[in-house]
């Protein structure tokens, strides 16, 4: 562990995929880091590299090229086993679609992390408990998902990403599947945990959440194209933002 | 300890993810055990129907004393072709008995026995097809029973062939309806027409290989000849102690040997019977009839373990997300592997207890409707349990596998 290094470090990540004979460039020599207690948005067209970057930044995939250091972890050639490990103490994911198990209470989706970490029963239902009140669904516990919202399911999930207190908070595309009033909820809960410290990467497609970011990274055909303030990079290459 | 607890805790997880599966999609489940449901059932109750039966057949055979040689001319229970050569000896008679009874050194009695049917009767009652059995006072000291009342047969009634009887219970029974044991005693009987005095009862014995043993009359070997012809060939019971049967028979084949003449290097013209022998035909009876069990629950079992892999193929595929999504939080490759295992074998296994209480329940109805015997232990619910779980483990690993290597960015992507 480096612990005043940066948290993630990524240096020339590229990942090619082959596609019958030919070679997809998904992601082309990118390099950045995230300190700690930062808040990066990854924003970028459709096909640009958004989410293979999050599977690499989650240690759900590999890179073909370049070295990745999560926590001063470098991912290259480690085991199966030790990925799995690492997502579940440094990771913590929310899906554009919540990904919650439909047949589980809120408050077993939210354990699920700490029974892979092997903690002790009483232990995983105290902080199962302590996560849902956090994200302010303490009355909706014993709810199963299909008796949520769907914001409400959205904070579930993020109450599952944060009790495992990961380093990382990661995000695809969160508020894709809301309306924008609950969406604006569940950004405002993301101001919320980085007042708190929280580390927080959030790809998005929309422009107008990345403004909010303090930071933000441009992808272009799998290359950094801006890194800098949410609201220039934004703003990169588009017409001005329109505020209403 | 955290590997352990975590292991622990994975486990449960299964298990209640199983649980939740299978009452979700209850119908769904359902059809899918129905093969091991039949198949177990099946199993369990052919395999209680067979054990009912060792378990009566070994009590009845009981009575044959296990420290017993049977001196005879044929086999019992021989299932080979060659019946003729038992057929052309020459039979046994009072001359083997008499050799036995003076030069053995093991035994501690020999009894003979020669026997026929026939009508005994009393006034008006008249009973047919009654075993009536030539025998000696050595009697009982080789084929165990005792006598309720009066005595039994002894040396001067055989050696002056008196006419004197000892009824089993059953005749006692029938021939003097409603009288009291020592009132019969004394009385006048005929057997196959010619008249006996009852000297004694016997205790009741119960029944063999489905026949009463209280259905008979003993009368001495000597009357019985003397009425019915001395040509027939008498069966010799001679009892060791305890521990010496291996002795005996390698006396009594010396003595009948010698007593028949049978020249050296030619093989034996007479045979020793035991009760193990009854046993161990029994036993190639069952063993077959086992196998052949065994053999159509294997191949239900496997239709219900195909049963079983459609399913989990099928829970994989729908649950691909899930899979994704718990690989994502953190689950090794192993944890998905056992989730799937546990839910296989859990399903199979339910479908297992189903058809092992049904089977019982089969195995018990056909007791009752039928001379059949039905007989319940924990070895059969251990292997219509085990034999379940272990299809659903076997069947459930090709899915569990293919769930346990999915790549979780494919997974999570999937749909
Ligand atoms: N499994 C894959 N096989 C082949 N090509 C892929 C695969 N995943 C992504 N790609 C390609 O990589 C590029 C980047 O995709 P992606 O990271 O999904 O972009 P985004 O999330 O920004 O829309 C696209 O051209 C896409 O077609
Ligand atoms: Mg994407």
């Amino acid at each position: 562990m480096t612990p005043d290094g940066a948290l993630l470090s990524l240096d020339g990540i590229s990942r090619l995929y082959q596609v019958g004979s030919e070679v997809v460039r998904a992601l082309d020599g990118v390099s950045f880091e995230v300190q700690r207690g930062e808040w990066l948005a990854v924003v970028g067209q459709s096909g640009s590299g958004k989410s293979t970057l999050m599977n690499i930044i989650g240690c759900l995939d590999t890179p073909s090229g370049g070295t990745y250091r999560v926590n001063g972890h470098d991912v290259r050639g480690m085991a199966d086993d030790a990925l799995a490990d690492l997502r579940n103490r440094e990771i913590g994911f929310v899906f554009q679609t919540f990904q919650l198990l439909p047949r589980s209470s809120a408050l077993a989706n939210v354990e699920l992390p700490l029974v892979y970490r092997g903690l002790p029963r009483r232990e995983r239902r105290l902080r199962a408990e302590a996560a849902l009140r956090a994200v302010g669904l303490g009355d909706r516990m014993h709810h199963r998902p299909n008796e949520l919202s769907g914001g409400q399911r959205q904070r579930v999930a993020i109450a599952r990403a944060l009790v495992g207190e990961p380093s990382l908070l990661l995000a695809d595309e969160p508020t894709g599947n809301l309306d924008s009033a609950t969406g604006e909820e569940i950004i405002r809960l993301f101001e919320e945990l980085h007042s708190r410290g929280h580390t927080l990467l959030l790809v998005t497609h929309e422009p107008r959440l990345a403004a909010r970011c303090p930071r933000a990274i441009r992808l272009m055909d799998g290359r950094i194209v801006a890194d800098g303030p949410g609201r220039e990079v934004a703003a990169f290459g588009t017409a001005p933002v329109v505020t209403a | 300890m955290k590997p352990v607890r975590r292991a622990l805790a994975e486990l449960q997880e299964s298990v209640r993810i199983a649980l939740g599966a299978l009452t979700g999609n209850r119908l769904r489940s359902g059809l899918t055990t129905l093969g091991i449901v039949i198949g177990v059932t099946t199993v369990i109750a052919i395999v209680a129907i067979i054990q009912g039966l060792n378990r009566s057949f070994e009590r009845q055979v009981q009575v044959l004393g296990t420290n017993t040689l049977y001196v005879d001319k044929w086999k019992y229970l021989n299932l080979e072709g060659d019946w003729w050569i038992y057929r052309n000896r020459q039979p046994i008679g009072v001359r083997e008995l008499k050799a036995i009874l003076r030069d053995s050194q093991v035994a501690v009695a020999a009894a003979p026995s020669v026997w026929i049917r026939a009508r005994v009767d009393r006034l008006d009652k008249e009973l047919t097809g009654v075993s009536v059995n030539g025998t000696s006072g050595d009697y009982l000291a080789a084929n165990g029973g005792g006598v309720r009342e009066g005595r039994f047969l002894v040396e001067s009634d055989v050696d002056l062939a008196r006419p004197a009887v000892v009824l089993g219970y059953d005749i006692a029974d029938q021939l003097f309806p409603g009288q009291p044991a020592p009132a019969i005693v004394g009385q006048r009987v005929l057997v196959a027409g010619h008249p006996f005095s009852v000297v004694g009862l016997l205790e009741r014995r119960g029944k063999f290989l489905g026949q009463s043993l209280d259905n008979l009359v003993l009368i001495p070997y000597t009357t019985f000849q003397r009425f019915f012809g001395a040509r027939r060939s008498i069966s010799i019971a001679v009892a060791a102690p305890p521990g010496r049967l291996g002795e005996l028979e390698d006396e009594l084949t010396s003595i009948l040997r010698r007593v028949r003449r049978v020249p050296p290097g030619k093989p034996d013209d007479f045979t020793l019977n035991k009760q193990d022998q009854l046993l161990k035909v029994y036993r190639g009876l069952t063993t077959a009839l086992y196998g052949v069990v065994l053999g159509v629950g294997l191949i239900t079992l496997v239709v219900g373990g195909i049963g079983i892999m459609n399913i989990m193929m099928v829970s994989v595929h729908e649950r691909t997300r899930e899979i994704g999504v718990r690989r994502a939080i953190g689950a090794r490759r192993s944890t998905i592997l056992a989730q799937f295992l546990v839910e296989s074998a859990v399903v199979a296994a339910l479908g297992g207890a189903i058809g092992t209480a049904l089977g019982l329940g089969v195995a018990q109805v056909i007791a009752l409707a039928s001379p059949l015997a039905a007989a319940v232990t924990w070895q059969a619910v251990a292997l219509g349990l085990g034999f379940s779980a272990a299809t659903g483990l076997i069947f459930g690993s090709w899915p569990a596998w293919q769930a346990a290597n999915l790549d979780p960015v494919e997974a999570l992507r999937y749909e």
